[in-house]
C-alpha cells in the first residue's frame, strides 16, 4: 500500500477536493492546480490526512492571491489532526475553517 | 527500540525517511494517532537541511535515528552540512494579518509546539537536531487480547 499518495481535483459542485498527504514534495503540483483556477472558493479537506508547513504555504499563497480580488477560501470538513496544525500556525485567524460534521 | 538510516540530502528522499518512520511506528506498536506529530517533525527538519544545508559541490548526507525508550520517543536528525541552528531563527508572528504572513520559520515553530523538547548541537562537522516527546506506552499483546 502506498502511504504517500496525494490527490487534488475538482468535486461535483466545483469545490476543490484534496485527499491524502500534502507534504513538501506535493506542494508544487497542488499550487499549480490552484493557480489554474480563477477563483477557488471551497476546499473540501475531508480526505486530507496530513499537512506540514510546506502545505500551509500552498493555502497561504492561494489566499493572498484571491483576497486581492476580494474573495477568500472556505476550508470544510477539516479533520481534527489537520485542524490542529492550522490552529498552531495561527491560520484559524486568516481562513474560514470548519470541521467534519459541523 | 532503536533504528537508524542514512540518505542523501534530496527532497525525493522525504518519502523514504517517512516510510522508515512509519515502519518503526508499526514495529514498536506505538499509537497511530501520535505518528503524524513525528512525521511532521521529520518533514520540517529534513526539508530544512535539504533547502538550507547544501552548499555547491557538496551533497550532505542526512542520518535519521529513532528511539523509543521509557515512554519517550526521540527523533534525531544529523547532517554533515555547514553549521546551521534552525532554533536560532526568530519565531514567526502567527497573529499577523494575511498580507504580512510569511511561512519562513513556521516549520520549526510547529515542531517546537508539538514536541516536549527540541535541541540543537554542533558536534565535529555535524549538525544534530534532537526532538523528543513522551507518548503513551504501547499496549502489550496481552492487553490487546482483552479487547
Amino acid at each position: 500500500m502506498n502511504r504517500q499518495v496525494f490527490e487534488i481535483r475538482l468535486g461535483t459542485a466545483g469545490e476543490v477536493v484534496m485527499v491524502g498527504r500534502l507534504d513538501a514534495t506535493q506542494c508544487e503540483a497542488a499550487l499549480r492546480f490552484l493557480n489554474g483556477l480563477a477563483e477557488p472558493r471551497v476546499v473540501d479537506l475531508a480526505g486530507l490526512e496530513y499537512i506540514a508547513s510546506a502545505g500551509l504555504r500552498v493555502f497561504l499563497m492561494t489566499q493572498k492571491r484571491i483576497k486581492a480580488a476580494g474573495a477568500g477560501l472556505k476550508l470544510i470538513n477539516v479533520a481534527p489532526q489537520v485542524r490542529d496544525i492550522f490552529r498552531y500556525a495561527g491560520f484559524d485567524r486568516i481562513f474560514d475553517i470548519s470541521g467534519g460534521g459541523a | 527500540m532503536r533504528r537508524r538510516t542514512t540518505v542523501p540530502s534530496d527532497a525525493a528522499q522525504l518519502a523514504v525517511v517517512t516510510q522508515f518512520l512509519q515502519e518503526f511506528w508499526r514495529a514498536a506498536e506505538l499509537p497511530p494517532a501520535e505518528a503524524r506529530t513525528f512525521e511532521l517533525a521529520l518533514e520540517e527538519i529534513f526539508m530544512n537541511v535539504v533547502m538550507h544545508g547544501s552548499p555547491a559541490g557538496h551533497e550532505p548526507r542526512i542520518e535519521v535515528s529513532l528511539e523509543f525508550c521509557d515512554g519517550k520517543m526521540i527523533l534525531t536528525v544529523e547532517d554533515d552540512g555547514p553549521p546551521f541552528d534552525p532554533l536560532s531563527l526568530p519565531p514567526p508572528d502567527v497573529t499577523a494579518s494575511l498580507e504580512e504572513r510569511r511561512v519562513g520559520g513556521l516549520g520549526v515553530f510547529l515542531v517546537r509546539q508539538m514536541m516536549d523538547d527540541v535541541s540543537y548541537r554542533r558536534t565535529g562537522k555535524r549538525n544534530r537536531l534532537r526532538s523528543c516527546k513522551r507518548i503513551a506506552p504501547p499496549a502489550t499483546s496481552a492487553e490487546r487480547m482483552k479487547h
